[in-house]
């Protein structure tokens, strides 16, 4: 197996709000190797953007704090180095693609001016002339038609889907090694997400950057991802290649999630969401957090009061389970999610 | 643009027609011109009958608002009614002291307000943000004429104590002015106290504004990409946050403006500084329409100018804004 690009390793964060500790991410290990890209799905509020936005120190601390973990970049610890260092590589080496393009676009200053900046951040010298070639030539590749005279629009006269678009220019602008996208689709309608969806894969070519996926979008998922982190509660389920956690998922909460799913080949009169509520992550519930919500718990002592650790199945380390009971889905989850088909 | 200054122009020509007739008319209905005039003691009947001629008083409103109208472009703002002095001259003279005390108070708070609102915005709950808060609710309570009080019981016991005069109590001029550097220097020293009673209510709205709208800024999407981007944390919050969040705080500025050119009365009349609130206020005392409609006019279009000004740069600095 090659080296990974990015470790991350028990990571650690809480927030101080009014109504006490939030507890967003809680020992969080995985790794990212080269080239791949990893999925992380999970319920809104599971922790997923916190998990790699503290990497990049973009979460407000205070009010987050980290209590510990580290984010193993080429072998340096992201959550140590000085701030220089991170300033260095965060938009050059690790670029993020954010959720909502129509928020995250400065509305005062120019498209394309904007994207030049991130070019020039990171490369000394390089002239505005020079930057605005780039920009044009980045504009294009993602798919904004004129980009010449795009670049000198304000995001108020780009769509949502072209703002993405320029989003993604903009994280691709300096080749990166590591490339994260915080739900792209998610703000956009259908038809817009399926194009979006092909802008990432074009610039996943260009680049060959790793990229960490997060979404709610298991179709996605399945689309883009070559392995998948499940999340729930701030701690990682399940992780697995993206075969194995569609077709043999080994947590309660995938194959819930699997059911949720609409799928074509599945000839089902209606969708099974999973009952009850995210658990409140102020006082989650003791044991293991899904357990109220849990269809194979069936009230057992031992997930109430013992939180599972993640353990590994089969060949090492490759697919992780953080269930008590994992032995006990695999006869069960031919019902749930039937085969994946290859693509 | 262009286009859109020049609408906005024409705009307000109809609109300060519109404000000088119900100015006319309103000043007209509650003010006998003559009534005044009856109580002073010096006035003989062919006086008041000459100056009812002169005025056209027998005529009726809207005829009376046609002379007043053709005074105004042609003779100087009209003249007063005692003594058929022209208006212009003082409204000129008044208007040049008040520019004078509000540009400098204005200049002064709007740089320190912006300095406070940004470093409180940044170092939310510091000692630095509580400190500010706190002057600043004590600015806001505090009623002006105490301020402006109190400014002249402390400087003129520093005169009687010390022996040294940093700011004069009042008036704008000494008694010998001089030229040149000397006479900057006396007017400095005359329009300090006026200067900081109005820029510590001013600093204190402005810098509140600055602090709410930098801390919305700050928190908002886009100044997350600029981090992610890997810029500077400098740049991140004044190229990116900073100009955003001025946006909202022209609005407030301009209408502030608008508003202290007619209204440092207050000021203006404790200081005994010979500017617009001061005419004002002492032509109403007197009782005479005419310089108090030809006030009520400049005021109106330092307003009518004071919003184009301010649209203007909510254009520059906000590029949402369509002219059209
Ligand atoms: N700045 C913050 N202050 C307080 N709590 C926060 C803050 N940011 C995140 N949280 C909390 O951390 C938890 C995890 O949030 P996170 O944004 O990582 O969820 P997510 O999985 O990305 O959800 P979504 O799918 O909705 O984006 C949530 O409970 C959230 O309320
Ligand atoms: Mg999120």
């Amino acid at each position: 197996m090659p080296e990974p690009v990015l470790s991350i390793r028990d990571l650690t964060v809480e927030f101080k709000t009014e109504d006490g500790v939030v507890r967003a991410v809680t020992d969080v290990t995985y790794d990212l190797f080269p080239g791949e890209t990893l999925g992380i799905v999970g319920e809104s509020g599971s922790g997923k953007s916190v998990s790699v936005m503290t990497m990049l120190g973009l979460v407000p601390m205070p009010p987050g704090k980290l209590v510990g973990g580290e984010a193993l970049y080429k072998g340096r610890d992201l959550l140590k180095i000085p701030k220089k260092e991170l300033r260095n590589i965060r938009g050059g080496e690790v670029a993020m693609i954010f959720q909502d393009p129509m928020t995250s676009l400065n509305p005062v200053f120019k498209i394309g001016d904007q994207i030049s900046e991130a070019l020039q951040t990171h490369r000394d010298g390089l002239s505005d002339g020079d930057a605005r070639k780039k920009t044009i030539e980045l504009l294009e590749l993602v798919g904004v038609p004129y980009a010449e005279r795009r670049y000198d629009q304000y995001p108020h006269e780009f769509s949502g889907g072209m703002r993405q678009r320029a989003m993604i220019a903009m994280a691709i602008a300096n080749d990166p090694t590591v490339l994260i996208a915080d739900e792209p689709t998610t703000a956009l309608d259908v038809t817009i997400q399926a194009q979006i969806i092909e802008v990432m894969r074009a610039a996943q070519d260009e680049t060959n950057a790793a990229t960490i996926l997060i979404t709610h979008d298991l179709g996605l998922v399945a689309e883009l991802a070559d392995r998948v982190v499940v999340m729930y509660a701030g701690r990682v389920v399940e992780l697995g290649d993206v075969h194995t956690i569609f077709n043999s998922p080994r947590h309660p909460y995938t194959v819930g999630l699997m059911n949720s799913l609409a799928r074509v080949d599945l000839d089902r009169e209606w969708l099974e969401p999973i009952p009850g509520q995210p658990p409140s992550m102020i006082s989650p519930p003791p044991g293991c957090a899904f357990h109220p919500r849990c269809a194979f718990s069936r009230g057992r002592e031992r997930c109430r009061t013992e939180i599972p650790p993640l353990r590994g199945f089969g060949d090492g380390l490759a697919h992780l389970s953080a269930c008590h009971f994992a032995e006990e889905l695999e006869a069960q989850h031919v019902t749930a999610a039937l085969a994946l088909e290859p693509s | 643009m262009l286009t859109y200054v020049v609408r906005r122009l024409l705009y307000s020509i109809v609109v300060l027609f519109a404000a000088s007739f119900i100015i006319f008319f309103f000043v007209s209905v509650s003010n006998d011109p003559l009534s005044f005039l009856r109580m002073q003691p010096t006035a003989s009947e062919i006086t008041i009958e000459n100056i009812s001629e002169r005025k056209h008083l027998d005529e009726p409103i809207p005829v009376r608002y046609l002379y007043w109208v053709q005074d105004m472009f042609t003779n100087q703002f009209g003249t007063t009614t005692i003594g058929d002095r022209p208006i212009l001259p003082d409204l000129t003279r008044v208007m040049g002291h008040t520019l004078q005390l509000v540009i400098a108070a204005e200049l002064i708070a709007i740089l320190l307000a912006i300095g406070i609102g940004v470093y409180s915005a940044l170092r939310q709950y510091s000692a630095f943000d509580y400190s500010a808060t706190t002057f600043s609710f004590v600015g806001l309570a505090t009623p002006v004429f105490w301020l402006a009080l109190m400014l002249q019981v402390l400087f003129v016991n520093i005169y009687l104590w010390f022996d040294i005069r940093i700011f004069y109590t009042a008036n704008l001029s000494g008694i010998d002015p001089g030229t040149g550097l000397s006479f900057l220097l006396d007017r400095a020293q005359h329009l300090g106290l006026p200067v900081i009673t109005l820029a510590i209510a001013s600093i204190a709205t402005y810098s509140r504004f600055m602090r709410a709208s930098m801390l919305e800024v700050v928190n908002s999407d886009y100044v997350r990409t600029a981090r992610a981007k890997g810029l500077h944390e400098r740049k991140v919050t004044m190229r990116h946050a900073f100009r955003n969040a001025l946006i909202p705080l022209v609005t407030i500025i301009a209408l502030n403006l608008g508003a202290l050119l007619s209204g440092a009365v207050v000021t203006e009349t404790v200081f005994a500084l010979d500017g617009m609130g001061f005419y004002y206020y002492n032509q109403l005392l007197l009782g005479d329409p005419y310089p108090v409609m030809a006030w009520l006019m400049v005021v109106a279009t330092l307003v009518v100018v004071f919003n184009l000004v301010a649209d203007i740069a909510y254009g520059i600095l906000d590029p949402r804004v369509r002219y059209d």
